[in-house]
């Protein structure tokens, strides 16, 4: 919103290889039954800086870790590894009135409006409340300060007594940022600011936001899921996707060249509100995103991406690898009832094999369930020798049938994010990729 | 700290609910019989049936086979029926029952208030702790709390008063200090032991209740937002998280009084309070007269249960008034 | 060729609340052509969602649908009622709202079909989602060979205690029949989840949220229904699952034909799905019209505010142009008898101290518009002082308490309690 500013040679926030693990089947009862802890990976291996008076847009779909990298970034939940560095100092090793001074410079605005402010104390106690806890000058002067605040977010000061359950969600919104701003601080995180309320209160607050970044000199990192808000109110844009940032850059090159294909199909995927909406060429992404309990090796959007890249020495249609790709991924997870295959129980298992006179039929039918398009008949042969396998119920085999000739870089590797202007974590930029690929091989 | 919506979801509440309104009336007359049960009193409780000058057992009335004594050599028994003077008779020992049921619901009122009181006191705060902080120290702290609910409350508590011995505490009486209740006992006697040991047996509610509320609070973004202005965890805890997490606290302290009322009767039946004046104590005085005097094991049950009843259907009101989650069920329009 | 399919009238509905009446839906007119797909967006408290389940016949207490006619075009149906009913009918359309409970409910499914915004909650967690679709399945079938019988998911014996305990013994037992469970893989099929025989025997919480948003249209698409009306479908989802939810509905109803009603708050999906549009505010539609009359030609400073409100994704853009204020109180003893929008439109005139009727507007022959700026310039002379309705308005300051949103005018929160009964869409 504010105008480009120039990087300055000393970040604000610098984020250096954030991680945020949470920990399931972690209590003594599942110790005692020897259940393994199992790590979520909300946040895995965050790196970017935050210059002064800039707005960095986090964005991404829900799930991808973009609220809680917020919450750990202001040492709200402790961090599983990696430094986060706010004026120089890191803020996880900060203590005392070092750590105090800290509260007081970066605050964060919540998304929920309903549950961010205390339904019992009055809204005039709320925006009071950080003024009590770093005992900010006498009784008076805070209740000043207070008064100056809803002023200045546009509340009538004649409301300070009541609870936060008489105001609407824009104006319970406006009293968050009221108790974020009452310290003058220099950072604000905004977690969803916006995502609860109506489109034409949101512009209100979007409006409020700036205006206050220009008055205050604000620095803001926006986490948002809203691609248009994000467009709006941000310098630079990180786009986020199960836990890591695959794209960061300035917002125009975010939006009008995005590099990495989820970016692309992020951006393609928000609806427009103009006539030409339904003319527009689109590409929607199929599938879900996967887990992040067990998220896919190498780049996590492979199991997703409309660009993966086959090995160099095949020559294969786009659409048919994705296809084979995705009947990989379900024979590696052993995810095909074979006991169903030709619907009426037509072949009968017995030590977990069917007779072989039976298996040409048996991959007939197979293939017709779990392949909806006609390979080329190179490809076509080499998938039936996979499922063959399966009519021996050799998981293993048939899926290292598949990997042996299909096996991508995108799944080997785990692309980084480059060092310029604008990263991206692809293998399709990847220019100093060659070296890697050759220590693979 | 009430807020007015609350104040009228009561009102409401209690408007339109019958029972809440029977629950209240009957409450409060229980608790006028506990409060003014000297001035109320016909008699002394503790006095036991009289002899004349004569020697002859007053009121020799009711003769029976099964409540006798024996005095000089002859049957008589001092179990004597309703009448003006003895507005619901005597027991077996000539000890006038309405009197006695006064004083039994000063016993079972305190034993519920404070035992409720000590519950909630150890309860809470170990909740809350446990709740708010997670993890090990929630691991750790809910453990002790299972054990303790893997008890049966009864013979915790019995074990626990073999242990420690019956002891009451006398509370001296206002009333007659002030000379309005001449001739009623001087003090009363707070079964304290039972009162400990109803606290320790049901604390545990209170803490996995508070336990669930802190868990559920410290998730909400108001916390989230005091920690980052800096506040600390003990700012939090009596800020934010122990106003928030009262309502169902205070919900179920409302109906563990009843079930402490109904444990302290039981104790007293099994003879462990400490104190004769006690509802539970008087059914099992009278229960083996209860083919020719009814009334004084009777009238203490009838005690006990519309005590229980009035504070349960109390309870209820306050749910419904309190809870939210109730009262949007009947909705649905999204 | 269009052939009107919905004709609603007068269509008021009311909820009785603590604080007073709530007029959610006033007075309210729509017609819907056959195979139209129709939107109506509004912000919350505008009364969208009350709207699409008064039509569906699912307001529940303490509200109450408490005036107007849903005249349904359906030529058996007609001669179905004629008789016993001849009031209700006109032509080949029948009054939904004068026919007996049992044979409205009996559309239900068949006629129409609702898919709500939190598919979570309409899934029975217990059951496989093959399981759950086949039930639809198998009480449309019935419903619709016996179209009296509204019991006709109590009376089968297949529902009886027994069988249920028998069920969960053996697991062969729990589809009603095997063609039901044919029908529910084709239907997930149809609905676009990959592998349907596996994800068929499969419960609900192994779904993703996008798969289970698939599996609820495709219960709702059971019954074969005239009318699919779809509640805020995509809202709880993420932009690429949302993008491939109304990909889905696009192509389902180009294929079928259906008719659908679109409720949302969100323009773009508007402009990705509809043909027609209706803006609400207040419980009524401010402006209708084609897809080009609401999004180029607007008359209403309301639906020109909603539009002036969404930051543009396609190029920077310059401040943001919101509506003042806040959502309006519905209480109906907060409303007044005037513009509803008047208090916060920034053209407000004296005119507008009277409810506007809806007047014709430029454009296609449907866009009309319920604003006096449809008949007349604004004149600056005839404003409304700035201040006007502070003192007036006490609604503006007193949101209706979150906790009684359900029962209130903020029905339509954008985070839906979760106590949705389930079950409701077939």
């Amino acid at each position: 919103m504010s105008a480009e500013t120039p990087p300055t040679s000393q970040p604000l926030v610098s984020v250096d290889g954030l991680e945020k693990y949470f920990w399931e089947n972690d209590s003594v009862l599942d110790r005692l039954f020897g259940d393994e802890p199992v790590a979520v990976r909300a946040v895995d291996g965050l790196t970017f800086d935050i210059h002064e008076g800039e707005t960095l847009g986090l964005v991404g779909e829900s799930g991808c870790g973009k609220s809680t990298a917020g919450e750990t970034l202001l040492r709200l939940q402790e961090p599983t590894d990696g430094r986060v560095e706010f004026d120089g100092d890191n803020v996880y090793d900060l203590e005392g009135s070092d750590l105090t001074e800290f509260r007081r410079d970066a605050q964060v605005v919540f998304q929920d409006p309903f549950s961010s402010l205390d339904p019992r104390m009055t809204i005039g106690d709320i925006v009071q409340q950080p003024l009590d806890i770093h005992d900010v000058g006498p009784t008076d002067e805070r209740r000043q300060r207070v008064r100056d605040l809803f002023e200045r977010v546009g509340l009538s000061v004649d409301q300070l007594d009541r609870y936060p359950h008489e105001f609407s969600g824009g104006q319970r919104q406006r009293i968050g940022i009221a108790r974020a701003l009452a310290l003058e601080p220099e950072f604000l995180v905004l977690d969803e600011p916006t995502s609860a309320l109506d489109v034409s209160v949101q512009a209100q607050v979007l409006n409020l936001l700036a205006d206050l970044q220009d008055e205050f000199d604000l620095t803001y990192l926006l986490i948002s899921h809203n691609l248009s808000v994000i467009r709006h109110i941000c310098d630079r844009v990180a786009v986020m996707y199960l836990g890591e940032i695959v794209e960061i850059g300035p917002v125009e090159d975010i939006f009008e060249a995005p590099k990495h294909p989820y970016t692309e199909a992020l951006l393609a995927s928000v609806p427009r509100a103009s006539t030409d909406e339904r003319e527009r060429d689109r590409q929607t992404l199929a599938g879900d995103v996967p887990s992040p309990r067990n998220p896919p090796s190498g780049c996590r959007f492979r199991t997703r991406c409309p660009m993966v890249i086959p090995p160099d020495d095949l020559e294969i249609d786009q659409e048919d690898y994705r296809a084979i790709m995705n009947l990989r991924e379900r024979i590696e997870r052993r995810d095909i009832s074979l006991e169903t295959v030709g619907g009426d129980e037509e072949f009968e298992f017995t030590d977990g094999s069917i007779p072989p006179a039976d298996v040409d039929a048996f991959v007939d039918a197979l293939r017709e369930r779990v392949l909806d398009r006609e390979l080329p008949a190179r490809h076509a042969e080499l998938v039936d020798g996979a499922l063959a396998e399966l009519a021996s119920t050799d998981w293993d085999a048939a899926g290292t049938q598949l990997r042996e000739v299909y096996a991508s870089v995108c799944e080997r590797d785990r692309p980084d994010l480059g060092e310029d202007g604008h990263p991206v974590a692809c293998h399709l930029y990847a220019d100093n990729e060659c070296e890697t690929l050759e220590n693979v091989r | 700290m009430i807020s007015d919506r609350i104040k009228s979801n009561l009102s409401r509440e209690f408007r339109e609910s019958l029972l809440a309104k029977v629950g209240l009336v009957l409450l409060v007359a229980i608790l006028i019989m506990g409060l003014f049960a000297p001035v109320l009193a016909t008699h002394n409780p503790h006095t036991t049936g009289y002899f004349d000058d004569d020697g002859n057992a007053y009121p020799p009335m009711g003769v029976s086979y099964d409540s006798h004594q024996w005095v000089d050599g002859e049957r008589v028994t001092y179990t004597a029926e309703p009448s003006a003077d003895h507005y619901l008779g005597t027991n077996n020992i000539g000890q006038d029952v309405f009197s006695r049921l006064l004083f039994g619901a000063r016993t079972s009122l305190m034993v519920g208030v404070f035992g409720t009181g000590l519950a909630v006191l150890i309860g809470v705060p170990f909740g809350l702790v446990s709740g708010y902080y997670g993890g090990r120290v929630d691991d750790a702290m809910m453990r002790v709390a299972d054990i303790m609910l893997a008890f049966p409350s009864l013979v915790l508590a019995l074990a626990l008063i073999g242990v420690m011995g019956s002891l009451t505490i006398p509370i001296p009486d206002p009333f007659v200090f002030a000379g309005v209740a001449d001739g009623m006992p001087a003090s009363t006697p707070l079964p304290g032991t039972v009162t400990l040991v109803v606290g320790l047996v049901t604390w545990v509610w209170f803490a996995r209740v508070a336990r669930g509320e802190a868990m559920s609070i410290r998730n909400e973004e108001y916390v989230k937002a005091a920690r980052s202005l800096g506040a600390n965890d003990r700012e939090i805890l009596l800020k934010h998280v122990l106003p928030n997490s009262l309502t169902p606290v205070i919900v179920l302290a409302t109906i563990q009084v009843a079930a402490i009322i109904l444990l302290e009767s039981s104790l007293s039946y099994l003879g462990f309070s400490g104190t004769t004046l006690s509802w539970g104590y008087e059914i099992q005085q009278g229960q083996d007269y209860l083919r020719t005097a009814w009334w004084v094991s009777t009238v203490p049950g009838i005690g006990i249960v519309l005590s229980v009843i009035s504070i349960n259907l109390l309870g209820d009101w306050l749910r419904d008034s309190l809870d939210p989650n109730i009262e949007g069920e009947g909705g649905g329009a999204g | 060729m269009t052939e009107e399919l919905l004709r609603i009238n007068g269509l008021s509905t009311r909820f009785f609340t603590e604080q007073g009446q709530v007029n959610a839906v006033d007075n309210f007119d729509l017609r819907i052509d056959r195979g139209d797909v129709f939107g109506i967006v509004g912000e919350s408290g505008s009364g969208k969602s009350v709207t699409a389940r008064s039509i569906v016949d699912l307001i529940e207490s303490p509200g109450e649908i408490t005036d107007g006619e849903i005249w349904y075009n359906e030529p058996d149906l007609a001669d179905a009622v004629r008789e016993d009913r001849p009031e209700a009918v006109d032509g080949t359309f029948v009054d939904l709202r004068r026919i007996s409970p049992e044979r409205r409910r009996s559309l239900r499914g068949t006629s129409f079909s609702m898919i709500f915004q939190d598919p979570e909650s309409s899934f029975n967690p217990s059951l496989t989602v093959g399981e759950q679709i086949a039930e639809a399945v198998e009480v449309q079938r019935r419903a619709s060979a016996n179209p009296r019988s509204t019991r006709a998911r109590t009376r089968s014996e297949e529902y009886s205690l027994g069988s249920f305990v028998l069920s969960s013994f053996l697991p062969s037992k729990r589809y009603v029949t095997e063609a039901s469970r044919e029908r529910a893989i084709e239907l997930l099929e149809l609905v676009g989840i990959p592998d349907p025989v596996e994800r068929a025997d499969e419960h609900p919480h192994e779904y993703s949220g996008g798969m289970l948003q698939r599996a609820m249209i495709a219960q709702a698409l059971a019954g074969e229904p005239d009318v699919l009306v779809a509640d805020e479908p995509t809202t709880a989802l993420d932009v690429t699952i949302q993008a491939q939810v109304l990909d889905l509905l696009d192509e389902l109803q180009s294929e079928t034909g259906m008719t659908i009603l679109l409720i949302t708050h969100n323009l773009g999906v508007i402009a990705r799905m509809c043909d027609r549009v209706g803006v609400m505010y207040a419980g009524e539609i401010v402006e209708r019209g084609t897809l080009e009359d609401v999004f180029d030609d607007h008359v209403h400073p309301y639906t020109e505010g909603l539009l002036g409100s969404i930051p543009d994704i396609e190029g920077e853009a310059g401040r943001l142009q919101p509506i003042d204020g806040n959502v309006p109180s519905l209480l109906d003893h907060e409303m007044g008898d005037r513009c509803h929008f008047a208090d916060r439109c920034p053209n407000a005139m004296e005119d507008c101290l009277e409810h506007p009727p809806e007047y014709d507007a430029e454009g296609s022959n449907d866009h009309a518009v319920r604003c006096v700026l449809a008949a007349q310039e604004y004149d600056e002379r005839r404003a409304i002082p700035d201040g006007y309705f502070d003192e007036t308005r006490p609604a503006g300051d007193k949101h209706v308490d979150p906790e009684d949103a359900d029962e209130g005018p903020t029905v339509d929160e954008p985070q839906r309690p979760l106590e949705e009964p389930g079950g409701e869409s077939p």
